[in-house]
């Protein structure tokens, strides 16, 4: 027996060294092997801050092809033709009793994508704020001008999408989100940033310190980067149909009436390794996948239009769903093509609508027949009523910022959109996407 | 805490306490042999009843033991039946009969330790090699597990060489991260990913409606040979799988390698030669000029005259397109030319076994080369496996495992794309009458129909996995401690599984869809993943039988477990000319992720033994991991079971009924949250040559705990007919507290899920098995067994909204997790129901149903297993995909439609953005899963014939899904675009199709 009791002291005594084996063995936090922890806005150094900017200006293009095929398929622009996805030709169009729903990629992708920019905005922001490397005050405000000009234009992308749902403009504390504000406080809400942005734009200081991809040159510095924060704000200003301001906006940006139209900063895209391509680009005569012009767009132009470059009839017809075209959309020729974010044609265009807005006849009608003449068109012969005049700005919109992202937006400001061409019998036009799922409250 | 753990182990020793007894010895030999065929048995275990005390029979079934006269002795070994004898004087020979009933074969039932059968509390599966191999010769491991046990929902993802196989053990069991089970190789933990090579850089699959890249890589798994098991056993609920602690929630399927038995060295080879050919080829639709006006030309609503003329003339080219190509004969069978290869499949095994009282080993080489259905796909592997034991003092034992693997799976490029590149869209797409052959210079034409030429993809991509592997474990058992009624044992084990695998992508740049402007200028897209999992475990088991009646088995454990997988992926695109070589491109990005994982555990477990009436098992294990959002945090998994053999009782008194047993068992396991669910990071982007920090969509969770399960079964087996007839019924319920959900967060956070705990789940099926040894004879055995299961969950508690996962949306049906419902049922849009969804199906089987016979009959063998699976519903997107290309085969047919207008292509498109209905389809089927048939030589032939040189030659014909029967309208119901984790399971676009397969085979031994 007493063997048995010291055998089983000596068992105890065993499965006591287990258990302290198990308890005792401690197991090592592990940082993420993979990233960079978001700890480091807590003391960044001048190159984290510039990470986080460029890591703003990369995140803005993320999904914006989603973006642009919303707006330009409903806006009846153009066709997405996809072989491997119905919903461009049935949701967006809304085919049969199709509507748009609020859980798919066409506005949970482009709307979450925004957000992410604004959250890395307000990182930046938070990391301006706390940084111990040695920056200026006014570099400090450059950056703080420049990300929340960029959060503003990220909010009023995903404001263009859900319209009069309006839109959360406060995100920064992901436990407390702000409320959804109205489509007219969203406005004044982006306007305010914008101006606050334009403040802490205009230091004394020459240069950046930080810097931009090349779609941002000419745009790269205090005061060019102010004048693409101006012309944001002039086009919110029309949006918000304040056309005193919007004209004052213009001003201020770099509108330049007989200038290159297509100088304004742009989303930069290249075949180079890691970077994004065009994501608006699709090689003409391509089956499948593509974009193909909504036949309207060449029926309805006027002789001599050189804008239907933008188009480029196809070898063979494309069709899908019920839907037909003979025109491949080629605004963007490559796949390195830079996007414009805002160029001097769009400011033009504001200038002349602005103006038709507030009765100014005259300097409208110079702006049109500027853009007209541009485009190899005769100078506008047609009536001066405001009305009129209108049409004339948004016809030539049409044609002038093509497949841009602007004709459904603008064709819904004016109350238009029952003019837009319906192809199948019971196709909608939307008005406005619903709010993503995720947004329930 | 702490304080309980000393009050369990007191407990447990408590029960240690014995008398050592003391009488007069005498040396008892015998020798035991077969009763049938007279033949010696090496390796019987010898054991005085109701103590430690034994040996095992030598290479000519002889023992040699020293006891009590008087005493009884229990002879077992491995399918044969335990015989209990008395020893009356110094010589006791024995026969053993072979065991039909499975009753006494053993079951593991703790880390460390085995159950007879015939006492185990769990309804554990347990699958011989027979049963494995015995009928045809299976692709992978997990393919060959189909309806041969209870319990699980298997479903292969696609046809494509090389595997790719979920596995789902009653039921799911997990939301967001994988519902397949635990991998354990001899005492190893093997790794099971899914490692994805990177397709999605030219199908953009994730970048439309799934953010899944939908790569559809094999699991590696794969690359264990069928051949070398010796058993599989599956444990599939907590109940049985919780001694496996944080990582067994979703089962865990444990396999047991070869190891060779004294005597004669056996060598043996075996060669099987067979053909894969397409399981269920669906024709093409049959175009004339007024369906090509109809489908593709239909007038608009509100057409302007110029438009008509712009579209009569369309019409016009594209019918004389097609007329061109019927004068010429040029209207082609696509699907041949694509899925229409005739495989050639060849395995080889060679295996040697043998050893003596010492020394045990087993040995073999395995070699297979099997092509695809599809041109340029095929699965290589070369496998080599040497396990070795040997006995270097009596009670000290070492046994070495190693397995060395090479393995390369071509898979071509298929599933779901946003470009139109993989072959299935492109194939679809592409009219008969279109001409995609290649000039005699090689040069292919572009496909008009597509973006890209799926027989020059087919021809030109190479889409491989390529793997080095080994697995090998270490394991030594020693006797620290024996008298006649105790023993202590130490066994510790080390494992190791480490692999390299390199995927390859190549997409030269003169494709239809990388050349002039179109794609990336040609894409080089190599992945190199390398894996490695260590672990270390140490036991000590300590029996103890205090009488003959009783007997307890203790058994303590500690763990560590290592486990690291570092990923890179590089792709490189804008090729020069025609290189492949990463270098030769003006673009290259790369991506690594390093997932490192560590556990430590500690298990113990006391099992008593009442005269086999009896049986009680308590167990508890702790694990803590790094996983955790708390890494220092133990996590504790229960267990209990308790089984009753009533005819063990005195009171027994049913002579019709041979054996009842009432069983019942609960226990829990856990599963940890996906690798980095904790961490908030910024993710690397690039503009312009920049680098920059971009924050990541995930918002980590810092109190991520691992998701825990509950199990409860209950069940009987019984016995009647001599135990020729037996059925067991087994009732199970589980539930899965902590549910790990990927919820989604509102995305205006800049975030776009959070990892939480978010929900509960209960699963709960019945399972019942009858096997029947109808016919006994010495030369005609009829053994047949019927297996019937189901399952069905319920989310029973969800504290985010009801979400929509794993498909591409309601318009096209999708999975649903919502509190009340099935965590499977498929739902869609419904024009009834404007507001919500309507569910239209369900991914789980109302039942399955299999049924596996062997028959034996002189000397040949004949074998066939099938399998129905009930009332699973896909969601079936090839369909819709032909149909928006106008190529569906039963397009002008006329049976879907209930109002009779539509014909089929028409209706389902007319029912797209309406109703999701059309495209939730049955996905039931019966099918002939395996078949076999066999010829042993006899010996008098062997003797004559060969001059006794091989001492048993067979040969044979087997086939593999030979016979189907389904409704499901494509290639195969077994289906899953995702692969296998998580919920998505059946969802199908346009995957590699499922083969059918068959073997002659020819085994030689020696």
């Amino acid at each position: 027996m007493k063997k048995i009791f010291i055998y089983k002291n000596k068992l105890i005594a065993l499965a006591i060294a287990c258990m302290l084996f198990a308890t005792g063995c401690e197991i090592d936090e592990l940082d993420d092997p993979n990233n960079p922890s978001v700890d480091l806005i807590d003391d960044a150094t001048l190159s984290e801050l510039q990470n986080l900017i460029t890591g703003v200006e990369a995140g803005m293009r993320t999904r914006l092809g989603t973006y642009y095929d919303d707006v330009g398929v409903i806006g009846r622009e153009f066709y997405r033709f996809s072989g491997s996805d119905p919903r461009f030709t049935a949701d967006l169009l809304g085919k049969g009793s199709s509507e748009l729903d609020n859980n798919t990629f066409y506005i949970t992708g482009p709307y979450a994508e925004r957000y992410r920019v604004i959250k890395n905005t307000n990182f930046l922001l938070e990391a301006i704020d706390k940084t111990s490397a040695v920056i200026s005050d006014a570099q400090k405000n450059y950056m703080r001008g420049y990300a929340k000009t960029i959060k503003a234009y990220q909010l009023l992308l995903n404001l263009n999408l859900l319209y009069q749902n309006g839109i959360r403009t406060n995100v920064s504390d992901p436990d407390n989100l702000g409320p959804f504000r109205t489509f007219e406080q969203s406005l004044d809400d982006i306007e305010t940033l914008l101006n606050e942005a334009a403040t802490e734009l205009a230091g004394s200081e020459d240069e950046f310190i930080f810097s931009l991809s090349s779609g941002f040159a000419g745009f790269d510095d205090p005061a060019g980067f102010l004048q693409f924060n101006r012309a944001i704000a002039a086009r919110v200003a029309i949006y918000q149909e304040d056309f005193t301001t919007a004209l004052n906006y213009i001003d201020d940006s770099f509108y330049d009436l007989t200038g290159d139209l297509n100088v304004g900063p742009q989303h930069f895209y290249s075949t180079a390794g890691g970077d994004l391509t065009n994501p608006l680009f699709f090689p003409a005569n391509a089956s499948g996948e593509t974009r193909v012009a909504h036949p309207s767009f060449v029926t309805d132009a006027l002789p001599n239009d050189d804008r239907l470059s933008k188009v480029s009839a196809r070898e063979s017809a494309a069709s899908l769903d019920n839907l037909n075209s003979n025109y491949d959309v080629m605004v963007y020729p490559s796949q390195s093509d830079n996007i414009s974010i805002i160029r001097n044609e769009e400011l033009i265009l504001i200038y002349a609508e602005a103006n038709a807005r507030l009765g100014n006849t005259g300097p409208a009608v110079t702006a049109i027949d500027q853009i007209r003449s541009s485009h190899g068109l005769d100078p506008y012969t047609g009536g001066v009523a405001e009305s009129d005049l209108i049409n004339e700005i948004l016809f030539q919109k049409r044609y002038s910022l093509f497949g841009e992202g602007h004709r459904w937006i603008d064709m819904r400001r004016y109350n238009k959109l029952n003019e837009l061409p319906i192809d199948r019998e019971g196709d909608d036009v939307w008005t406005q996407f619903p709010v993503p799922v995720t947004e329930a409250e | 805490m702490k304080k309980n753990y000393y009050f369990l182990l007191a407990a447990c020793l408590s029960l240690m306490l014995s008398q050592v007894v003391y009488s007069q010895e005498i040396t008892v030999n015998g020798k035991v042999t077969e009763a049938n065929s007279g033949d010696p048995i090496a390796g019987v275990n010898v054991i005085v009843k109701g103590t430690t005390n034994g040996t095992i029979t030598d290479g000519d079934g002889e023992y040699s033991l020293k006891v009590d006269n008087g005493t009884l002795l229990v002879f077992s070994f491995i399918g044969y039946k335990n015989k209990e004898a008395a020893v009356t004087g110094s010589r006791l020979d024995i026969q053993l009969e072979e065991d039909i009933t499975s009753l006494e074969e053993v079951v593991i039932s703790g880390l460390a330790s085995n159950i007879k059968r015939s006492n185990l509390a769990n309804s554990v599966a347990s699958i011989s090699a027979k049963e494995i191999i015995g009928t045809t010769t299976p692709q992978t491991v997990d393919g060959a597990l189909y309806g041969k046990f209870k319990g699980a929902n298997i479903v292969s993802n696609s046809g494509a060489p090389g595997g790719g196989i979920a596995v789902k053990l009653r039921g799911i069991t997990s939301i967001t991260g994988s519902s397949q089970p635990l991998f354990i190789v001899d005492g190893v933990y093997v790794d099971n990913s899914s490692i994805a090579s990177g397709l999605n850089v030219v199908s953009a699959a994730a970048a439309g409606g799934s953010s899944s890249n939908q790569d559809n890589p094999s699991n590696r798994i794969a690359d264990l040979s069928p051949d070398d098991i010796e058993t599989i056993e599956i444990l599939k609920g907590a109940s049985a799988a919780s001694i496996y602690g944080s990582r067994s929630s979703a089962g865990v399927i444990v396999i047991t390698t070869k190891k060779g038995t004294p005597g004669k060295t056996k060598i043996r080879l075996e060669q099987a030669v067979g053909q894969a050919s397409i399981l269920n080829p669906l024709g093409t639709r049959t175009f004339t000029e007024q369906r090509i006006r109809n489908t593709y030309f239909a007038p608009g609503d509100n057409e302007t005259p110029q438009e008509t003329a712009e579209r009569e003339a369309a019409a016009a080219a594209e019918v004389l397109r097609f007329q061109n190509a019927r004068d010429a004969g040029l209207i082609h069978d696509y699907e041949d030319e694509l899925y229409g290869n005739k495989g050639l499949l060849l395995n080889t095994v060679l295996s040697a076994s043998g050893g003596n009282d010492n020394t045990r080993y087993y040995g073999s080489f395995i070699r297979k080369d099997e092509e695809g259905i599809v041109k340029n796909t095929g699965y290589e592997k070369t496998s080599m496996r040497l396990n070795f034991s040997h006995d270097i003092v009596k009670n000290v034992n070492v046994a070495l495992t190693s397995n060395y693997i090479l393995s390369s799976a071509d898979r071509g490029f298929f599933n779901n794309d946003n470009s139109g590149t993989t072959m299935g869209i492109s194939y679809i797409s592409t009219r008969p009458y279109t001409q995609l052959f290649a000039d005699e210079n090689g040069n292919y034409p572009n496909n008009p129909d597509a973006p890209s030429n799926f027989l020059q993809t087919r021809d030109l991509v190479t889409n491989r996995e390529e793997v080095q592997r080994f697995i090998g474990s270490a394991k030594l058992e020693a006797t620290v401690f024996q008298t006649d009624n105790m023993q202590l044992k130490f066994i510790g084990l080390a494992g190791l599984d480490s692999y390299t695998l390199k995927t390859t992508a190549l997409f030269p740049r003169e494709l239809q869809f990388q050349q002039d402007n179109n794609g990336t200028g040609g894409a080089s897209i190599q992945g190199r993943t390398v894996l490695e999992n260590r672990n270390l475990q140490a036991f000590l088991v300590h029996s103890f039988f205090p009488s003959s009646k009783l007997s307890f088995i203790t058994q303590l454990g500690v763990l560590k477990l290592d486990f690291n997988r570092n990923t890179t992926l590089i792709t490189a695109t804008q090729l020069i000319g025609t290189q492949s070589n990463l270098d030769q491109a003006s673009a290259i990005n790369a991506e690594q992720t390093i997932q490192p994982e560590e556990d430590a555990g500690f298990f113990i477990q006391e099992e008593v033994n009442f005269s086999d009436q009896f049986i009680a098992t308590i167990g508890l294990r702790a694990d803590k991991s790094s996983n955790n959002g708390d890494v220092n945090k133990l996590f504790y998994y229960p267990k209990a079971n308790l089984a009753l053999n009533l005819h063990e009782f005195g009171f027994w008194g049913i002579d019709a009924v041979n054996s009842l047993k009432l069983r019942a068992a609960y226990g829990q396991a856990g599963r940890f949250a996906t690798f980095g669910s904790k961490y908030t990071g910024f993710g690397s982007v690039i503009i312009d040559g920049q680098a920059g920090s971009l924050i990541g969509a995930q918002l980590g969770n810092q109190e991520v705990e691992p998701e825990k399960q509950s199990e409860i079964e209950a069940g009987f087996d019984i016995g009647v007919v001599n135990n020729r007839v037996m059925f067991d019924f087994t009732y199970y319920k589980k539930n899965v507290t902590d549910l790990l959900l990927s919820a989604l967060v509102p995305t205006s956070t800049g975030y776009t899920t959070q990892i939480i705990n978010g929900a509960e789940l209960e699963n709960q099926g019945i399972e019942m098995g009858l096997n029947v040894l109808a016919i006994d004879k010495p030369d005609l055995k009829y053994n047949s067994s019927l297996n019937f299961w189901f399952n069905r969950s319920e989310v029973t508690e969800l504290r985010v909204p009801a979400f929509n996962t794993g498909a591409f949306g309601a318009t096209l049906g999708t999975l649903r997790v919502e509190e009340g419902k099935s965590a499977t049922q498929l739902v869609g849009i419904d024009p009834n129901n404007p507001d919500g969804v309507t569910k239209w199906g369900d991914a789980e089987p109302d039942f399955q149903l299999s049924w596996n016979n062997f028959i034996t009959w002189k000397n040949f063998e004949f074998s066939f297993l099938w399998h129905w699976k009930e009332g699973a519903e896909n969601v079936n997107l090839s369909t819709l995909l032909t149909d928006l290309n106008g190529t569906s085969p039963d397009f002008d047919d006329g049976d879907l439609d209930p109002s009779g207008q539509l014909q089929n292509g028409p209706y389902r498109l007319s029912q797209l953005g309406v109703s999701a209905e059309p495209f939730v389809e049955d996905a039931s089927y019966i099918r002939l899963r395996e078949v076999g048939v066999y010829y042993n030589l006899d010996d008098e032939l062997l003797l004559n014939i060969f001059n006794g040189v091989f001492t048993g030659i067979r040969v044979g014909f087997s086939g593999y899904n030979l016979v189907n029967f389904f409704d499901y309208n494509s290639y195969d119901p077994e289906v899953s675009n995702f692969g296998g984790d998580g919920l998505s399971t059946g969802i199908e676009v346009t995957p590699f199709p499922s083969s059918k397969r068959y073997f002659f085979h020819l085994a030689l031994e020696l």
